[in-house]
């Protein structure tokens, strides 16, 4: 089927014909009436200093909503109203990334004021105590009470990077976040904050030269050197690590993950795209997970798998671009159960790992996943701006564009190269696992002592489904004892 | 089980299958800027369909104009909603698994929605797909066949839907400010519906095949195709995939909702850590491209509550007492509600918040703004909506809510209109019309407290 041939066949230029140490992408596409910013530095929570974690974040935030020398934050708000333009910032782990969108009819007021955020902050006072309880409110009232789902993936995280750069939220933690002072964030400011650091994305309705403009204006910060700081090797996981977050639940959100040792920049990351779609991809019926748990079964709402850090990108179902990391890892979502499905929800899903991993996938399941994969990527690119996201992304991982890049593994890739990659990254004995849970006692008990879980069906299953449930139900899970916990949400991101 | 209107809708494959059309071409005044062919067919279908520069992509939406506004009858709230789901159960002809297989060969992005008056089910896929998507949605909208334990298994996710928002205060707070606000109408529930509904909806089969019946009739669905197509082929095929759909004629009776005539308090606590929300709820109009009050409510939520109003300076950026505000009347069929949100650092701060939003209601129903400020709240709205249009599914589901709300796909271009007409005294009347004490639902929801 001839899809989307055209989609791809837009001015993508990555231009570095200057001398500046600022790295930049372009893509720029005369007839659209929008122009997009993606300024790019190459630091993240992992550049937070001990004791202030949190702080990189922080600074991003005081940045993009904050004031410039000029203008106060509320005017810049005002200026920014009537042309309905925007100013975002996404704070990762390893790169932060600053977002503007205008209609090009106001690019030049809008560059100006853009610019100056970045260029000239206001560092006002009233913006960092404004900012600071804003951090330390998400943490203590949002995560910790009011989103189980995400506290179940943000404890995953927590869990799998004890003592590694990726261990705190991007947010930070509580003490770190109140420790932080405005000095402080000057300061980081004025250390990380350097044309080394720095990559110009820029895409859309632009004049021809706009990106000398932008590297001349830039070229106000100072030089610095590159800050990427050496990653450690994640923790090894030993059995299964459980920690259970215990508050007050309806329902159990469950997220299991470990380490892996692969991403976009090697060819082994392409085929297990397609073995994770087959297996679990994001919210779609495809995967194996969503039909076993959901379909067939009506535990929960959704059941997903991912080979990289993921993040949905608003309300789209696709990942989020501008959140690449050296390190990734393999993780399970379980969508909250009710609490006595919990613990036959996590012997499902591992389950069902060792039996991807002990059988692979047929030539039949590899071929509709591939051109799944290949058809469905091309979707990612819509937007002016999530193509420039997914370039800047290339340019982390030292790839050709990555839905290009993509199509071109897919096109060479075999089945067997799909089972190679389950074999090689993906394993189901040493994994990480929170679950936020109403019953922590209990659930803590039920995995301790291995104990049979029973299901309850509202209706008749088909026998094959009940068949299968004899081996879930007593399904042995090799839980760590030393490292099945408790912890109260309220002690989680303190510090 | 099967439907009984299967058979009849063999008994009609012989429907006479003759257009009525009407082209409507873009006019540069107008806000939505590109083409509108827009066909009904006999059985009163209606097709819309949008060239749009999205290379070798479309967007495909059939909109049902039922959402949970319909769930007249006690006991079925949230029924459009768990009716969405039931969609993707199959048909003899595609089988669930048969019809995901198709959609995963596509590598289509397909979902649905529903909400308080529509229902959505939508796709994005290769221009090259578009035969193929109008056989399996076409299909399922007439033949839709499901067992009665699908059924049930199917209402186990439901409850897992309600489940995963249920952390969040939001869900509860919707739920007890329109069960408060409403006394009559449907409104009265949110989309998912009451919990005590969705636990007994594993018993609701047969109704459900009468909800069938009722609302995925022709007459009450209207697909809209955005994007890279061809438009005599996409009449080809409408009319070869539904063509034999037979109109319905059911008309719901949503009762309509008497005026209030005195203030409501309700007071909510929540047991895990939570800062103090408020949620006003003042009874507002139905969506009109016609009366001034709506887009004029409309303005007004811009000028007295978006990020650059003075009240959102005051409160969040000065004093610094609320992490946000926002308010704003969500176009509805029926007569809504324009909602007040703010949440609020200090438990002791909660009446002043309260009073300071009072105060400003009570203004604006004396001093008119300044024409500059309401020029660039106008400003606003066209960039935001022509800075929204980058893609085709975007372009779909904003014509698709229009649809839904008038079935006519001018009434885009009609509101667009009225908001630029609206004048400061339009904001002064509607202020007087509709922040009145009586008219209005006080929600707080503070943490339980430890004891």
């Amino acid at each position: 089927m001839k899809l989307f041939s055209v989609i791809l066949a837009i001015l993508f230029i990555m231009t570095n014909a200057h001398t500046s140490p600022i790295k930049t992408v372009e893509l720029r596409s005369a007839k659209s009436p929008i122009v997009t910013f993606r300024l790019q530095f190459r630091i993240g929570a992992i550049n937070d200093t001990e004791g202030k974690e949190g702080i990189n974040a922080f600074t991003s935030h005081i940045i993009a909503q904050g004031g410039t020398k000029e203008l106060s934050y509320q005017q810049v708000v005002e200026a920014l109203y009537p042309w309905a333009a925007e100013i975002d910032v996404i704070a990762d782990k390893e790169v932060t990334t600053f977002i503007g969108n205008v209609h090009k009819d106001h690019l030049e007021k809008f560059y100006k004021i853009f610019s100056d955020l970045i260029l000239h902050p206001r560092f006002d006072e009233e913006d960092y105590t404004r900012l600071k309880d804003e951090g330390i409110n998400y943490l203590q009232n949002s995560l910790r009470s009011t989103n189980d789902e995400e506290l179940g993936k943000q404890t995953l995280q927590a869990l799998l990077y004890e003592g590694h750069p990726y261990g705190t939220t991007n947010v930070g933690t509580v003490q770190g976040i109140t420790a932080t002072s405005l000095d402080d964030i000057v300061a980081y400011y004025q250390a990380h904050y350097t044309q080394s650091n720095l990559t110009i994305g820029i895409a859309g309705g632009y004049p021809k030269d706009f990106i000398n403009t932008m590297l001349k204006d830039f070229s106000s910060l100072p030089v610095g050197k590159i800050t990427v700081i050496d990653l450690p090797a994640p923790r090894a996981i030993s059995n299964l690590e459980v920690t259970i977050v215990d508050k007050p639940a309806r329902a159990s959100a469950i997220s299991i993950g470990f380490p892996i040792d692969v991403t976009r920049s090697e060819k082994d990351f392409y085929a297990l795209m397609v073995a994770n779609s087959y297996f679990g991809e994001h919210r779609t019926f495809n995967g194996v997970l969503m039909n076993k748990i959901r379909g067939d079964r009506g535990i929960n709402y959704g059941d997903y798998s991912y080979c990289e850090n993921f993040i949905q990108d608003g309300g789209t179902r696709f990942i989020m671009p501008n959140i690449p990391r050296r390190q990734q890892l393999f993780s399970i979502w379980i969508r909250p159960t009710k609490p006595e499905d919990a613990h036959f929800s996590i012997r499902e899903a591992l389950r069902e790992l060792k039996k991807l991993i002990a059988n692979g996938i047929t030539k039949e399941d590899f071929e509709t996943t591939r051109d799944f994969v290949k058809n469905y990527s091309k979707l990612w690119v819509q937007t002016q701006d999530r193509r420039l996201g997914f370039a800047l992304d290339s340019k982390f991982y030292g790839t050709e564009f990555f839905i290009e890049k993509l199509e071109k593994e897919l096109k060479s890739m075999t089945v067997n190269d799909v089972n190679n990659a389950i074999k090689k990254y993906l394993q189901f004995q040493n994994a990480a696992i929170a679950i936020v849970a109403g019953d922590a006692k209990e659930l803590q008990e039920k995995l301790s002592a291995n104990a049979t879980s029973l299901i309850v069906y509202a209706t008749k299953v088909p026998d094959t489904i009940l068949e299968e449930d004899k081996d879930i139900i007593n399904y042995s899970l090799h839980i760590n004892k030393d490292k099945l916990k408790i912890v109260k949400a309220d002690e989680l991101f303190e510090k | 089980m099967e439907f009984d209107m299967i058979r009849f809708l063999v008994a009609f494959c012989a429907m006479q299958l003759l257009f009525t059309a009407v082209i409507h071409t873009a006019e540069k005044n107008k806000i939505f800027p590109y083409e509108i062919n827009k066909e009904v067919l006999n059985n009163g279908l209606t097709v819309l369909s949008v060239p749009y520069e999205s290379p070798g992509i479309i967007a495909y939406y059939t909109i049902v104009r039922t959402g949970s506004r319909n769930e007249v009858e006690d006991g079925k709230s949230g029924f459009a909603h768990f009716f969405e789901h039931m969609m993707f159960r199959g048909t003899k002809k595609y089988s669930s698994q048969a019809y995901n297989d198709i959609v995963k060969k596509l590598g289509s992005d397909a979902n649905a929605f529903t909400s308080d008056d529509w229902t959505a089910y939508h796709l994005v896929a290769s221009s090259s797909a578009l035969e193929t998507i109008m056989d399996i949605e076409s299909d399922r909208f007439q033949h839709l066949e499901y067992s009665v334990d699908d059924f049930k298994t199917e209402a186990g996710a439901i409850l897992g839907e309600y489940n995963k928002s249920y952390s969040n205060p939001f869900l509860s707070m919707f739920e007890k400010l329109q069960e408060a606000a409403f006394t009559t109408h449907t409104y009265k529930h949110t989309t998912i519906g009451f919990l005590k509904d969705i636990q007994d909806m594993p018993n609701q089969y047969d109704y459900s095949l009468q909800f069938f019946d009722r609302y995925y009739r022709p007459e009450n669905c209207i697909v809209v195709v955005v994007g890279d197509f061809d438009q005599k082929k996409l009449m080809e095929l409408t009319n070869k995939y539904y063509g034999t759909w037979e109109r319905g004629n059911y008309v719901a009776e949503i009762p309509k909702e008497p005026e209030q005539n005195e203030e409501k308090i309700v007071t909510m606590t929540w047991k895990t850590p939570t800062l103090p929300m408020l949620m006003l709820g003042y009874h507002s109009p139905a969506f009109s491209d016609k009366n001034i009050d709506m887009p004029a409510l409309d303005v007004f939520s811009q000028i007295y509550f978006s990020e650059s109003s003075t009240l959102f300076q005051k409160l969040v950026i000065e004093k610094q007492l609320i992490e946000f505000i926002e308010g704003g009347a969500e176009n509805h069929r029926d007569p809504y509600l324009f909602t007040i949100i703010t949440r609020i650092k200090d438990k002791e701060n909660i009446e002043k918040v309260r009073d300071e939003i009072y105060q400003t209601l009570s203004e604006a129903a004396i001093t008119p703004v300044s024409a500059e400020r309401l020029a660039n709240v106008k400003s606003h709205m066209r960039y935001a909506f022509a800075m929204s249009m980058n893609n085709a599914d975007a372009v779909a589901v904003t014509l698709g809510n229009y649809l839904q709300l008038t079935g006519d796909a001018e009434s885009i271009n009609r509101v667009y209109d009225l908001y630029e007409k609206v004048t400061p005294e339009d904001l002064v009347n509607v202020a007087k019309k509709y922040f009145s004490k009586e008219n209005r639902t006080v929600l707080t929801l503070t943490q339980e407290e430890t004891k």
